[in-house]
């Protein structure tokens, strides 16, 4: 069966993060903040939440390789900074936990463990920030995706597929991405194809689409490509957004069209959720 | 096997025999037992990845071994003991967010009185009861594929056991067996790996029970685990038992 080899230590998974970082990503979402900057916050809370779920008191763990992408003007950059020769953008989460760009102070409620709330300050890592700059060349971002997907998937064949969550609010402006999001769902290892997941982020309160199973109801070309691009949810991963209160129909595509805050929120969670080892859950 | 009434009988003393083998020659294991002479015995299995979980595990059965009464009270005491252990503000911020994220294990506490043996167990660690080489009644699973689901464990972050109170801990977490009603009783304490190889397996001929019974020895035991491992029939996990034969 597929997608059902748990996650180990001898066979890590891959997540590889594709972010737009265009122009249009300065709008701002319902609440305020600006796509871009909504979005970075929420990857490095992703971020922050891997590093951490991988962690004992005596260092992190290497269940997860990590690629963070953002596309821009006419670039596609390695998300962690880091100039994008001369190195892998796929990195060990080991690494990961060693290069965050800087470290904050924040402050959280928490619980006092007698039932009362206490304001607590948390060290909080950066690894991506947040930036809009000219076009969309999405087409360019996946086929960097694909390239890291491919030779990931030959040097892991018995591991759990790569997962590529795409965060994008625009159409692409250098050609059609299709063909590339196409290739990169046959990707595969031994365990199935490459997954992946297509969030559009929306400034506006526009109806949202979530994990829709058919194109037909689509609003428009763009989101149908979306949906088209888009891989279908293993049970597992249906299986937590029902649990998070959606309806996610059989069949139904790790899709969702104009995004609220607390969708993105949700699309980074279930989509960053595979299953580890029982021994060591 | 039913509930039982309350025995007024005395606390019985009892010896268990306990054995454990890590998940892998080198590992750190976060298995933690404990019995006190009283007649209390306890099991902990501390999940992997959480930051300190053996630590948490060796608390929770010392802890046990002393005074088996759990209530918010004795949780509030072992999660003071755990704080003690580590200075949030000095951890690195890796560090500081698995603290904060928590450490898990689960508690299985057993106790005789009389003729009646009380269970308490939280998570997947496995209390078997046994008449001679059969398997009479295990608590809390019942079945192999009960421990393919996600377990409730005690956690060092208070609001990981908000289940606790969203629970009738009487009804879900406790059992009582009566003992006297069995002509040869025993009483095993399994971390989750063999409570589902014993669960699996309590059907065959011959019974899985007689074979654990001729476990003498540390070195029989860890003989026992890498030969089931190697077999695929044992899950590969820290492995533990507390084994009192005859009670």
């Amino acid at each position: 069966m597929p997608y059902s080899t748990e996650i180990s230590r001898d066979h890590p998974t891959a997540l590889i993060f594709v972010i737009d970082q265009s122009e249009s990503m300065v709008e701002p979402l319902a609440g305020g903040r600006a796509k871009a900057e909504f979005v970075a916050d929420v990857l490095n809370k992703t971020l922050y939440t891997l590093v951490t779920n991988c962690s004992k008191a005596e260092g992190v763990r290497r269940y997860f390789d990590i690629g963070v992408l953002s596309y821009f003007g006419d670039s596609v950059a390695d998300g962690f900074g880091r100039a994008i020769n001369g190195h892998s953008l796929i990195c060990p989460i080991t690494d990961v936990a060693d290069a965050p760009l800087r470290v904050e102070e924040r402050t959280r409620k928490a619980d006092d463990g007698t039932g009362g709330v206490i304001e607590q300050k948390v060290k909080f890592p950066v690894w991506f920030e947040p930036k809009a700059v000219g076009r969309t060349p999405m087409r360019a971002g996946l086929t960097r995706a694909a390239e890291i997907v491919a030779e990931w998937c030959d040097t892991h064949p018995q591991s759990y597929p790569p997962t590529i969550l795409h965060v994008t609010d625009g159409e692409s402006t250098d050609g059609d991405p299709q063909d590339v999001a196409d290739t990169m769902r046959q990707l595969h290892t031994a365990d199935g194809n490459a997954l992946l997941f297509n969030l559009h982020v929306s400034a506006q309160g526009a109806q949202e689409v979530v994990f829709a199973r058919e194109e037909g109801g689509l609003a428009d070309e763009y989101a149908r490509m979306l949906f088209r691009m888009s891989s279908p949810l293993p049970p597992h991963l249906a299986g937590l957004a029902g649990d998070r209160g959606y309806s996610v129909a059989n069949g139904a595509r790790g899709f969702i069209f104009n995004a609220s805050p607390q969708l993105i929120v949700d699309f980074f969670e279930i989509g960053t959720r595979p299953r580890l080892i029982s021994a060591d859950r | 096997m039913s509930d039982v009434p309350p025995s007024s009988g005395k606390q019985e003393a009892w010896h268990p025999q306990g054995f454990s083998a890590p998940k892998a020659d080198g590992q750190t294991n976060e298995d933690a037992w404990q019995f006190s002479h009283k007649g209390v015995a306890a099991l902990s299995d501390g999940a992997s990845i959480s930051f300190d979980s053996a630590s948490w595990a060796r608390i929770l059965v010392r802890q046990y071994a002393r005074d088996p009464c759990f209530d918010d009270a004795w949780l509030a005491a072992a999660l003071q003991e755990f704080a003690a252990l580590h200075d949030r503000e000095s951890l690195s911020w890796v560090q500081q967010g698995a603290f904060d994220r928590g450490s898990f294990a689960s508690l299985l506490g057993v106790r005789r009185w009389g003729a009646r043996v009380e269970v308490l167990a939280i998570g997947d660690s496995i209390a078997v009861l046994c008449d001679a080489d059969r398997v009479a009644a295990t608590f809390p699973y019942e079945s192999p594929e009960q421990f393919d689901q996600r377990p409730l464990l005690l956690s060092t972050n208070p609001t990981q056991n908000a289940f606790l109170a969203e629970r009738d801990a009487k009804r879900d977490f406790t059992v009582a067996w009566d003992i006297g009603l069995l002509a040869d009783p025993s009483v095993l304490c399994v971390s989750d790996a063999l409570g589902h190889w014993i669960i699996s397996h309590r059907n065959d001929e011959p019974s899985p029970i007689a074979g654990l019974r001729d476990l003498k020895t540390r070195r029989a035991f860890a003989r026992f685990v890498a030969h089931e491992r190697a077999a695929g029939d044992l899950r590969r996990d820290d492995t533990t038992m507390l084994a009192c034969w005859g009670c």
